[in-house]
């Protein structure tokens, strides 16, 4: 009896005479489709992990994330650029809303997949590899007003879709508030240049120091087949207070750009800040590294503040002193010294933005002095260059789903059109303009195309997916952590990127952190569940009883030998990641 | 995340008439990958007596011997003697017996084999109860549980017999635990229980679908929880003097495998306390045999 | 080569001229001294067998099994309660159709505790399959060894060779001993059809279910039916080579007679003298001498029955409730034949008593003065 050979035969005896002397086997049980037993049928299905599911962008993390377990770090910078130009950017001033929904918060603590993301990028700066030029015969020309992070992401992904973009900034240099408004220890200006020459080398022209409304309207667009407005937010929003517009006092955002500029500034030695958020924050830790001694005046609690966690930490470290539950009603002036009448409040209940409102206590007033006041209580957007025709409401303008203004051809996004002002929001916005103006220029459907590519349940989409619609096919369920089977991951710490010493970094702006080293970024990618997606571990093979998880040579096929797959259920329970489902079998 | 090294071979072929989920079909699955083709296994009466098919058909592709249910010693004894007459010294004799075979009723035949220390490995399949038969108890039995013969009203009432110690006292070279849920393990105690020569003896914990009152699909959940909790600590021991414990670096208590189990749903608060200091003290113990040295 | 040796020893002798491989034997009294001499024998590398010293009878029998599937000969040994114990595998041996020799030294089963010579063990694993030859000198003990291999191995069915307690296996005879080249031109190498091979695997035993197993009983039974002819043909052959030879029977005495005395194993040697001593004393009578009690010799029987009205037939034996086992299944054979003679069933000699010449000629006197049996057993030397 051949093992090489798969009996199938059923072996019929007429009689005693055809059967040998003795029970001896002479075939295998192929024949036996034991798959008839089943009442549950397993099977693959990639999900969506809740990393990917939050991230505005649209990125692929966990894709890019095994790239990096499997030492392909230039594979794993490729499947970023699909969806995100800006991984350099992201990986250091994103808010990480991936880390905030990642499953392995629940086991022991999430991955730092901005640090990975940072990873990836400073690896591909190595590789000094030319990106590829567009080929020759191009599409339609867009018109993109504003090289921020929505207008670039946009010149991006529609070069890659080649189209003729032009891109128009008013400023001296592109990049937007990602140059402007976010310090240089943060964000180094070298990697923002390189992120946006890499766009440029895919055909995308930039032409700056043209600002919109005056060198720059409508009329002189009508070549543009399409036009994207992306000017976001860069007007600081005054404290409408006595003595708010006085000399000495400054808004934040005009003071990082002067500082980003590398123009001179002129401050005095004790500088206080108005505002909670990042602004206020970036705003006071440069004013340290100029020499000055900064403190944060809120008006809410250490909870409520908008700042990321890190910044505040990293301010307090260096010297930053912050005073929660203050808030400033007069700034008086005598010569160049500034008092700043505050009022302490106290917390109410809470507001529209979900937060407590802070509640004046009457009485409390006192004063805090200061040689300069940087008001840093938000960013409003210019509306007064914006063509007619345009809704606008609170502050905001005012666009269909896809970033359509309803005005023929011109599209409108980032922090424009959006209160979630983040640079992975107006990333994301950026992109699905691209795709929308790929379908306003095509006849095609973009709302039925936008729904098409959600992940998860949206808003994040996926360009790839727009390109590719048969691949990478994914449920839109986002996995849970009682959907993983912990058994199989052993708790380690998260690792963290090492940072310089703080007498250090406030001498200047150089970055403060340095990214992980290779051997670090695998381990930490190590820790990464890949919720959804399968990896290829194989329990599902080594445990089924009945051989019938199908590889192919040495790897999975995921496919099922549904002739014998008794249902029971063991690959769905032992799957690590969910990537196994089970349905009832149709009789 | 790195994959298991398992070797591709399937001597185990589908088809097979195991329950869905058995814990068993894993444990001859995995085994027969590291034992190899060059080897021949004799099955006392068991769920294999059954589970490989009917005549004329057999799933195991190797050479398989059906044997009485007493008999796994001494066939084994039988089959290497006229391997070793016809001049092959290569292919390796292994027994697969179930609890009962190996607890009681063949427990004089191993035992004579042990003590001649005949050169076959050994694997007591247990899944803790005559399960071919229906679920009766058998010596390997734990403590309180459920069976036919040993029904809520009056559960059992004798703790699990030690095999491992009476095989360690038959001084025979190698005898080890192993269970499914640590695949790469087991694989490793079969492939150097081949490397050695006389009698091995394996004892594999196979949790039992419908045996323990458990749904299919946790089958190899309940074996990883065995071993988390104690109750089936994975150790080897060398010429019945050498232990080496694997440590498990999450231990739970027994609750957390007792409460997956229907036949265990029986049990007080007291008699889960009862088990857990059995385990405790049964830990022991095997952590201080472990720790003597030889002066 | 003569020797003078016991029963056992000629055991031993035929053993190891048949070139067994594969021996495994437990320790009971009488058979005792065929285990030492083996392990004496095979200890000393005279044999190149491998002698498995199990930790029971049943064992014996399932380590040979396993050793039989496995492609080699092999043997066993035992008496009384070892080959009771053994009665599952003895049915495994049968239904796996493996040609293993056992040797059973005729011993009574207990309780009463009891030594000695009594054909109740082996005729009580009369359904077990085995094919059973009994032996009435030592010289036919170590010569039936040597023929069973050949029986066992042509048809495929395991064969008893059958002994006598203390009277045979402890007893010396002058028993001529055959050469190793004289036994191989007679017995050739083991060549089993099928085998364990790793290279062709498959499962030995495997479950049959109610369609398939009748036929499998089908084929042991016509292996049985042929047993006569093989027998035969194998005694022929021995004949010719050793000079001397057994049939499945043995008449002697007169060529024809009224009454027919039918005894086995050493019963018939002092039968002989009883019936040489009545003929002189002109008494109508002859005897038979039973060797293969299974597959019982019905054909052979019937010719030698000839004018016979009456049959004595001695059994050592007892099947409580029915009687004699031999007269039994003499009965049982007869009874759809045209000659039906009167078949008187006696019983005696249990637990090893002596069957004297005295009570052989009892038993002779009892059938000539009957017509017909009083009773269905008749108890030979029972003290009432």
């Amino acid at each position: 009896m051949d093992r090489t050979v798969e009996m199938t035969k059923q072996f019929v005896f007429k009689g005693a005479s055809q059967m040998p002397m003795i029970s001896v086997s002479l075939g295998h049980m192929d024949w036996n489709k034991t798959g008839a037993w089943r009442a549950q049928r397993p099977f693959y299905e990639d999900k969506t992990s809740p990393c990917s599911a939050a991230c505005p962008v649209g990125n692929d993390i966990v894709g890019f994330i095994q790239k990096i377990t499997e030492e392909d770090f230039e594979g794993a910078w490729n499947l970023i650029r699909e969806e995100n130009p800006f991984p350099g950017v992201c990986g250091r001033v994103c808010f990480h809303p991936c880390e905030s929904k990642c499953n392995r918060r629940e086991y022991d603590e999430p991955i730092a997949i901005h640090a990975l993301e940072r990873f990836v990028s400073d690896f591909a700066s190595n590789l000094n590899k030319k990106i590829r030029k567009g080929p020759g015969a191009r599409k339609n020309k867009i018109a993109v007003i504003g090289s921020g992070p929505a207008g670039m992401s946009c010149a991006y992904h529609l070069a890659k879709l080649d189209y003729d973009v032009t891109v128009f900034e008013s400023s001296s240099l592109a990049g937007g508030m990602l140059r402007t408004g976010i310090p240089s220890y943060r964000l180094p200006k070298d990697v923002l240049d390189r992120e946006i020459s890499n766009i440029a080398e895919l055909g995308v022209e930039i032409r700056t120091g043209i600002p919109f409304g005056e060198g720059l309207n409508l009329d002189g667009l009508k070549n543009y087949q399409a036009i994207f407005i992306a000017t976001g937010a860069h007007r600081g929003r005054d404290l409408h207070v006595p003595g708010g517009k006085g000399r000495g006092v400054f808004s934040g955002l005009d003071l990082l750009k002067k500082i980003n500029l590398g123009r001179k500034v002129t401050l005095g030695d004790k500088i206080a800040i108005v505002g909670g958020g990042n602004t206020a924050i970036d705003v006071a830790r440069s004013v340290v590294r100029l020499g000055k001694k900064a403190t944060i005046l809120y008006r809410r609690s250490k909870e409520e503040m908008p700042a990321f966690g890190e910044e505040m930490v990293e301010a307090l470290e260096e010297g930053v002193k912050i005073r929660y539950l203050v808030n400033p009603i007069r700034i008086q002036q005598k010569d160049s010294l500034h008092r700043l009448e505050c009022l302490r409040m106290e917390l109410g209940e809470k507001d529209e933005s979900g937060r407590r409102k802070p509640v004046p206590i009457p009485g409390s007033n006192f004063f805090f002095e200061a040689d300069n006041v940087i008001i840093a209580a938000g960013e409003e957007v210019e509306l007064f260059f914006l063509p007619k025709g345009l809704e606008k409401r609170e502050g905001i303008v005012l666009t269909q789903r896809d970033g359509n203004t309803g005005a023929r051809g011109i599209f409108a996004g980032g922090d424009l059109t959006s209160n979630q002002r983040t640079v992975a929001h107006a990333i994301g916005s950026g992109k699905k303009v691209a795709l929308a103006i790929d379908c306003y220029l095509n006849g095609k459907d973009s709302e039925e195309a936008l729904r098409q590519i959600l992940t998860g349940e949206g808003p994040s989409i996926s360009m790839f997916r727009y390109l590719h619609p048969q691949e990478r096919l994914m449920n839109p369920h986002v996995v849970t952590f009682d959907e993983l089977n912990t058994d199989y991951f052993e708790p380690s710490r998260r690792q963290r990127e090492t940072k310089d010493l703080i007498k250090k970094r406030i001498k200047g702006f150089r970055e403060i952190t340095s990214g992980f080293t290779e051997g670090i970024a695998m381990e930490e990618a190590e820790r990464c569940f890949s919720c959804g997606t399968c990896v290829g571990c194989e329990n599902c093979y080594v445990f089924c009883p009945d051989a019938s998880i199908i590889k192919i040579g040495e790897v999975l096929s995921h496919q099922v030998d549904y002739d014998f797959c008794k249902g029971c259920g063991i690959c769905f329970s032992e799957c690590p990641r969910g990537v196994i489902s089970l349905k009832e079998e149709a009789r | 995340m790195k994959k298991m090294e398992i070797p591709l071979s399937e001597n185990l072929g589908h088809g097979h008439l195991a329950c869905a989920g058995c814990g068993a079909a894993v444990s001859m699955r995995l085994t027969l990958k590291a034992l190899g083709e060059k080897t021949v296994m004799i099955f006392p009466a068991s769920c294999w007596s059954i589970i490989p098919g009917f005549w004329p058909y057999s799933s195991i592709r190797i050479p398989v011997v059906h044997a009485g249910f007493v008999t796994g010693g001494a066939t084994a004894s039988g089959v290497r003697a006229a391997l070793d007459i016809r001049g092959d010294h290569e292919t390796v004799v292994a027994v697969w017996a179930g609890d009962g075979a190996t607890f009681d009723i063949g427990l004089q035949a191993l035992s004579g084999a042990a003590e001649r220390n005949e050169d076959f490995i050994y694997i007591c399949n247990d899944n803790e109860g005559y399960m071919n038969t229906g679920t009766q108890r058998s010596s390997a039995t734990p403590l309180f549980a459920w069976t036919t013969t040993t029904p809520v009203t009056k559960p059992k009432e004798n703790p699990k017999k030690d095999i491992m110690a009476i095989m360690a006292d038959h001084q025979i070279p190698y005898a080890a635990t192993a269970t499914i849920a640590y695949p790469e393990d087991l694989l490793r105690k079969v492939e150097k229980a081949r490397s050695i020569r006389g009698t091995r003896f394996i004892h594999l914990l196979s949790p039992c679908s419908p045996g323990w009152r458990i749904p299919s699909e946790i089958t190899i959940k309940v074996s990883r929880l065995a071993v988390r909790s104690r109750v089936f600590p994975l150790y080897e021991i060398e010429n019945g003097i050498s232990y080496t414990i694997r440590e498990e670096p999450h231990v739970v208590p027994v609750k957390e495998y007792l409460r997956l189990q229907g036949r265990f749903s029986h049990l007080t608060d007291l008699e889960i306390e009862v088990i857990q200091e059995n385990v405790e003290r049964t830990w022991e113990r095997l952590t201080r045999k472990a720790s003597l040295k030889l002066k | 080569m003569k020797k003078v040796i016991t029963g056992n020893q000629a055991v031993a002798y035929g053993v190891i001229l048949s070139r067994v491989d594969v021996i495994s034997a437990y320790p009971i009294t009488p058979q005792t001294t065929i285990v030492e001499e083996l392990s004496e024998l095979t200890a000393s590398g005279r044999m190149k067998t491998v002698f498995l010293k199990v930790e029971s009878e049943h064992s014996a029998m399932a380590a040979l099994i396993g050793a039989s599937t496995g492609g080699v000969r092999c043997f066993t040994a035992t008496s009384s309660h070892g080959l009771a114990y053994m009665h599952e595998m003895l049915h495994w041996a049968s239904g796996a159709r493996l040609p293993i020799v056992l040797v059973n030294v005729n011993r009574a089963i207990a309780p009463p505790w009891n030594i000695w010579s009594d054909q109740s063990d082996s005729l009580s694993q009369r359904d077990t399959g085995w094919v059973q030859l009994y032996c009435e000198h030592n010289q036919e003990v170590l010569d039936t060894v040597l023929q069973a291999y050949r029986i066992a191995e042509s048809v495929k069915l395991p064969v008893m060779v059958v002994l006598d307690a203390y009277v045979l296996s402890h007893t010396s005879e002058p028993v001529e001993i055959p050469t190793a080249e004289e036994v191989d031109a007679f017995l050739p190498p083991y060549c089993p059809e099928y085998t364990i091979d790793t290279q062709e695997p498959m499962a030995f035993s495997t479950i049959a279910t109610p369609d398939h197993f009748l036929e499998f009983r089908y084929k042991i039974q016509k292996a049985m039916e042929q047993v006569p002819e093989i027998a035969k043909k194998v005694n022929d052959e021995f004949r010719s080579r050793f000079n001397r030879g057994y049939g499945a029977i043995e008449r002697y005495g007169k060529e024809e007679a009224d009454i027919l005395l039918m005894t086995s194993g050493t019963v018939t040697g002092t039968s002989r003298i009883v019936v040489e001593k009545l003929n002189r004393k002109g008494y109508d009578v002859c005897g038979l001498k039973i060797k293969r009690f299974r597959p019982f010799p019905v054909e052979e029987i019937c010719k030698e029955i000839k004018g016979a009205k009456k049959v004595a037939i001695i059994d050592r034996n007892l099947s409580a409730g029915v009687g004699g086992i031999f007269a039994q299944e003499l009965r049982a054979s007869l009874y759809s034949r045209e000659k039906r003679p009167q078949i008187f069933g006696f019983v005696s000699g249990l637990g090893g008593r002596d069957i004297t010449p005295e009570l052989i000629e009892e038993a002779i006197q009892y059938t000539v003065d009957h017509p017909q049996p009083e009773e269905e057993i008749l108890w030979l030397g029972l003290k009432k």
